[in-house]
């Protein structure tokens, strides 16, 4: 089984504050640490153990600066066999549509029977790329995977929709899946692998090598804000007694307890 | 001169940092308080290869360099100070000694039952009557035919109580003072072995410190480690590299401190604002940095030296060690005053921090015999 | 201006409440932009749809088949493509739900029309299309202009069109159905309902809620302990139970439960719009988030920033008093 996974460096910022930069148009990222977003850790996952089972090629690909390689690296230490880098300093404009198209162009040419990608990615939110590139490579996809079992061409799928019901399919490789947390267990790398992964070289693949060129991106930012504040909690302030006197006078008053 | 980790360094750092921040670090406070052994996440640390960084890929372990050794133990010893001495003490003072001085078959025996955890490592050095004056070791091993018969006590041993195998010092010939001691690896089932009192610490508490007690036990004599008469440079030489993992333990002990100084100084208003707008907070967090960089520093050094093949590097590593666990006792010194009377409280993991601190400048040599060697490398 | 078209979402038969958000939205643009509205519906037995539907646009475009009775993204591409390139609407708006994420980015795709995902708010003048976004975890907003073309695609976020009244009288017209059955790579099998727990969260007046913010199982224990002292029952964000710390039957947002307690206290919980949708109906909700810039904040009416480790056990001391004091 040929296994592709599609793999993003974003910045971790559930915990961090988050400034806007000078131009109007980016973060301020240098007080940010970076890693690999949440969903492709279960896509990577997941890919493995389908390699694990089935034998075959793992191949982790990414579009991003030269500290991608630093996330790929750990794809390749935790299992898969090459990385591929597109170089984001080549592109501008990048939106889920020009991604998924650079990533095409990438991996177009290499065998697969499964791609995976998160199903949605930290920063940006879109959920777009993984069934865009579906379409461009012309294979059928199912997005929020939480459930694959293979067997020969044949995959029963289990998508999450809302409200917790699960929706079952039975779908034909090769195919795309849009992977949802929870689905397994990421693993560690283990030292032995870090050191191989170390070794290895990580393709990187720039504008000269990508066709077509002038891939136009669908959508193009004119302004970052601080949402409107909008509805804001009253912020109780005070001693942890005196908060707590005054959450507990609230609870009394709308009669709770 | 390049200060950069390489990828394997970096990529080993990101893995064991996110291992210990969501495996490791969740039970510290648990086997602080209870004592109980971390047997679970020894067994997930060997399977990740931390049971046997240095160790090579032949005998079972990962094949990693000196300072990739420090990068791990500080990154376990921050979440975690009493699992970091136990890897510590299994890699570089049971392993070590092994990959170094054994023979080839004892490193076809040993190494890979350390490797994987079967069987962890234990060093029988200190006695009740010889902690900084190792040559007052009282512990006796006779030959008697195919075997040595084993007299004496050890004392203060980390992982004992839990150990396969033991790394003892005896004297083979008392007469010859230093040159007569010998280094001998003990299993422990075998008769007349048996573990004293159980130690019951103020800090690293996890770390099933026990008494080794030996009656009349037979080693057999394949289990001499090098030869008759070698235990001493053995043993200082082991403790050069196991002084590389103490400072590691102690910069990894400091920041965990200086992580959660930041955090609370940021969060503690008094006088209308954040205690971490006051400069004499900021200057204790200010200092607490700088030092924990330079022992950092310092530690990485002494892992360079060990990695260029330098024989003799007792100066650097005496000097790691020495300066990283006296900075770590003051940095975690100054974190409990910043966390304020909270910082005396079980509600905050500084107090833990403190106490599992202090140890550090006291185990494999203390820092006073840490300035001997250093001195008297410098006037030799 | 061309027309606008709202894709309608229905589930086991039922009209899903995004489906209502989208045609306010599509009303109040159609208006705007001097066009109308229709509402397409993929469906079978679709009389019932027309019927609900019949005032929230001014036209229905009706494709009845067994085909679309359950969603099926292949099928409702091929379909929609069909159909879109004969009728060549300005616009079609999609939910950003797991039907719509499944469908539009590679239904927009193979029509190489420019879309967009994830949408909070819409403006469309002059045949330009701009939308805002939440990205970074919600702490940001990104005004977006899409690439200027004839026709337009975009998922709307659910929760930020609310529903609105409507006395149109739509035009129903019915076109044969461009597919009839469902391709062999991709087939819809059945629904799998969630399995019950024994505890039903939606029941309780009183939910004390986690998020990633326990930091770990071990601590559960101590929140447990407080929602019994406060006669509640503990639910959780999703990360809580992808970690395996709770059951999923105690996840509350889209992919889990819609709760409506009395009083929701949210413990370290930063308040994506997927766990916000699932807790906002509540009367009262109270939030405790070391980031004073959580999203969450925006949702609760009483927040305290401060360490949940620090304000529960004062807190339950505090509601204990005061049952004692009572009773
Ligand atoms: C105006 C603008 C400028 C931008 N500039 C830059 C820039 O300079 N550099 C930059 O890196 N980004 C930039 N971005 C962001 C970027 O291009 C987004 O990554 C892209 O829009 C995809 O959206 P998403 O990440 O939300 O994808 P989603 O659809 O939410 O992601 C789903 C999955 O797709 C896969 N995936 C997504 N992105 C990648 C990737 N890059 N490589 C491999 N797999 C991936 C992952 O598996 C991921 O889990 C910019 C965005 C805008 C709007
Ligand atoms: C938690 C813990 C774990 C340990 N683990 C191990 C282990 O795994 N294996 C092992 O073999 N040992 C272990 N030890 C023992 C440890 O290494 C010794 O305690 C240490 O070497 C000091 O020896 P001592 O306690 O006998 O102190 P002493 O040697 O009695 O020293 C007492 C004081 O006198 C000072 N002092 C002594 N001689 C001089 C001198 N010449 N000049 C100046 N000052 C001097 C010392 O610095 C110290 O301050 C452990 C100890 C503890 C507490
Ligand atoms: C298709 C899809 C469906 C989804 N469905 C759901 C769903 O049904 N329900 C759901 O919840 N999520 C759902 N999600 C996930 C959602 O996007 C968020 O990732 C999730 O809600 C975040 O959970 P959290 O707030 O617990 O964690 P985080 O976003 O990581 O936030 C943790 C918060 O805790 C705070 N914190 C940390 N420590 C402390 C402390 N000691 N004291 C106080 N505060 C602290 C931090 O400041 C932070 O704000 C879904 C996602 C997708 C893509």
């Amino acid at each position: 089984m040929d296994i592709i996974v599609c793999i993003k460096r974003v910045a971790q910022t559930a915990e961090a504050d988050v400034k806007i930069d000078s131009s109007g148009k980016d973060i301020v990222k240098d007080r940010l640490t970076f890693d690999m977003n949440e969903s492709d850790t279960y896509a990577l996952e997941e890919a493995i153990l389908l390699k694990e089972k089935f034998g075959g090629t793992l191949t982790a690909v990414s579009l991003g600066t030269v500290q991608a390689e630093d996330t790929l690296r750990i794809a390749l230490a935790k299992g898969a066999d090459s990385a591929i880098r597109i170089k984001a300093e080549d592109f501008e404009g990048l939106d889920g549509y020009k991604t998924a198209q650079l990533l095409k162009a990438a991996i177009k040419d290499l065998k697969f029977d499964v791609v995976f990608t998160g199903c949605i990615a930290t920063d940006d939110y879109y959920s777009q790329v993984g069934v865009t590139l579906a379409e461009l490579l012309g294979v059928p996809h199912a997005t929020l995977v939480t459930k694959i079992d293979i067997q020969d061409t044949k995959a029963q799928v289990h998508r999450e929709l809302e409200g917790g019901l699960i929706e079952h399919l039975d779908m034909t490789l090769p195919a795309l899946f849009t992977i949802q947390t929870g689905i397994n267990e990421p693993r560690y790398a283990s030292l032995i692998a870090i050191r191989r992964a170390a070794k290895k070289e990580i393709k990187v693949i720039g504008a000269s090598e990508i066709e077509p060129t002038g891939i136009q991106a669908n959508a193009s930012l004119e302004e970052l804000f601080t949402p409107p504040a909008g509805k804001r909690a009253e912020i109780l302030s005070g001693s942890m007694d005196e908060i707590s006197a005054k959450v507990a006078g609230i609870i009394k008053e709308k009669g709770l307890i | 001169m390049n200060f950069d980790l390489t990828n394997d360094q970096k990529m080993l750092q990101d893995q064991v940092k996110k291992f210990a921040d969501s495996v490791l670090a969740p039970v510290a406070p648990d086997i602080d308080k209870s004592g109980e052994f971390p047997w679970d996440n020894i067994k997930k640390m060997a399977e990740l290869g931390l049971l046997g960084i240095i160790i090579p890929e032949e005998y079972g372990g990962a094949g990693f360099d000196y300072i990739s050794l420090a990068i791990a133990i500080e990154e376990i010893s921050r979440a975690c100070a009493s699992t970091g001495v136990i890897v510590a003490v299994n890699n570089s003072l049971a392993g070590y000694p092994i990959m170094q001085f054994g023979n080839e078959e004892q490193k076809k025996k040993y190494l890979p039952l350390l490797c994987k955890g079967e069987k962890l490592g234990a060093f029988g050095l200190t006695e009740p009557n010889a902690g900084s004056d190792v040559a007052a070791m009282e512990t006796t091993a006779r030959l008697d035919g195919d075997h040595y018969i084993l007299n004496g006590t050890k004392r203060f041993i980390t992982n004992a109580g839990e150990a396969g195998i033991y790394m003892v010092f005896a004297y083979t010939n008392k007469e010859l003072k230093h040159k007569g001691m010998s280094t001998f690896i003990v299993e422990r089932d075998t008769p007349g072995f048996s573990l004293g009192k159980h130690e019951d610490l103020m800090g690293i508490r996890a770390t099933a410190n026990c008494e080794l007690i030996f009656e009349d036990v037979k080693i057999p004599r394949e289990n001499l480690l090098g030869k008759e008469g070698e235990g001493f440079k053995m043993c200082m030489n082991t403790l050069d590299v196991s002084r590389i993992d103490i400072g590691a333990q102690a910069v990894g002990i400091a920041q965990s401190a200086l992580d959660e100084s930041i955090k609370y100084s940021k969060e503690r208003k008094t006088f209308g604002q954040p205690i971490c707008n006051f400069q004499m907070v900021q200057s204790m967090l200010a200092e607490m940095a700088t030092e924990i960089q330079a022992a950092r520093m310092l530690v990485y050094y002494a892992g360079h030296c060990k990695n260029k093949g330098m024989t003799r590097f007792s100066k650097e590593a005496a000097m790691a060690k020495y300066y990283a666990s006296s900075i770590s006792v003051d940095v975690a010194r100054k974190a409990v005053q910043i966390h304020g009377g909270y910082g005396y409280t079980k509600d905050y993991p500084i107090e833990r921090i403190y106490r599992d601190a202090k140890i550090l400048e006291l185990y494999e040599g203390t820092n006073e015999i840490q300035k001997i060697i250093i001195a008297r490398e410098l006037t030799r | 201006m061309n027309e606008i078209f709202a894709l309608v979402e229905h589930r086991q038969g039922i009209i899903r409440d995004i489906t209502y958000e989208l045609l306010s939205c599509g009303r109040k643009l159609a208006e705007k932009g001097n066009t109308k509205l229709t509402a397409v519906i993929l469906g079978h037995n679709t009389d019932n749809f027309v019927q609900i539907l019949k005032g929230q646009a001014h036209r229905l475009l009706v494709v009845d088949n067994e085909v679309y009775e359950d969603f099926n993204s292949e099928v409702y591409q091929t379909a929609l493509t069909e159909i879109i390139k004969r009728q060549n609407p300005v616009l079609t708006l999609i939910s950003h739900s797991a039907f719509g994420v499944d469908l539009c980015p590679a239904l927009a795709a193979q029509l190489g029309m420019p879309f967009t995902t994830d949408c909070l708010d819409v403006e469309l003048a002059e045949q330009k299309l701009k939308v805002t976004r939440q990205i970074y975890d919600g702490k940001l907003n990104a005004k977006v202009l899409l690439r200027e073309n004839a026709g337009y695609m975009i998922t709307l976020r659910s929760g930020c069109f609310p529903a609105g009244e409507s006395s149109l009288d739509g035009v129903v017209e019915k076109i044969d159905t461009p597919v009839s059955a469902q391709p062999d790579y991709r087939k819809f099998i059945e629904y799998i309902e969630a399995a019950v727990g024994e505890v039903d969260i939606t029941k309780s007046d009183v939910l004390v809620s986690v998020g990633r913010g326990v930091k770990e199982k071990a601590y559960l224990s101590i929140i447990e302990d407080f929602a019994e002292t406060i006669g509640g029952v503990v639910g959780c964000s999703r990360p809580v139970v992808d970690a395996g710390w709770l059951p999923k039957d105690r996840q509350i947002g889209s992919s889990g439960k819609t709760v409506k307690p009395k009083l929701y206290i949210a413990l370290g919980i930063s308040g994506a719009f997927q766990h916000i949708i699932g807790m906002k109906g509540a009367d009262t909700i109270i939030a405790v988030n070391k980031d004073p810039n959580a999203p969450i904040f925006s949702e609760a009416d009483y927040g305290i920033v401060d360490d949940l480790f620090k304000v529960v056990p004062v807190l339950k001391t505090k509601i204990l008093e005061m049952k004692q004091a009572k009773g």
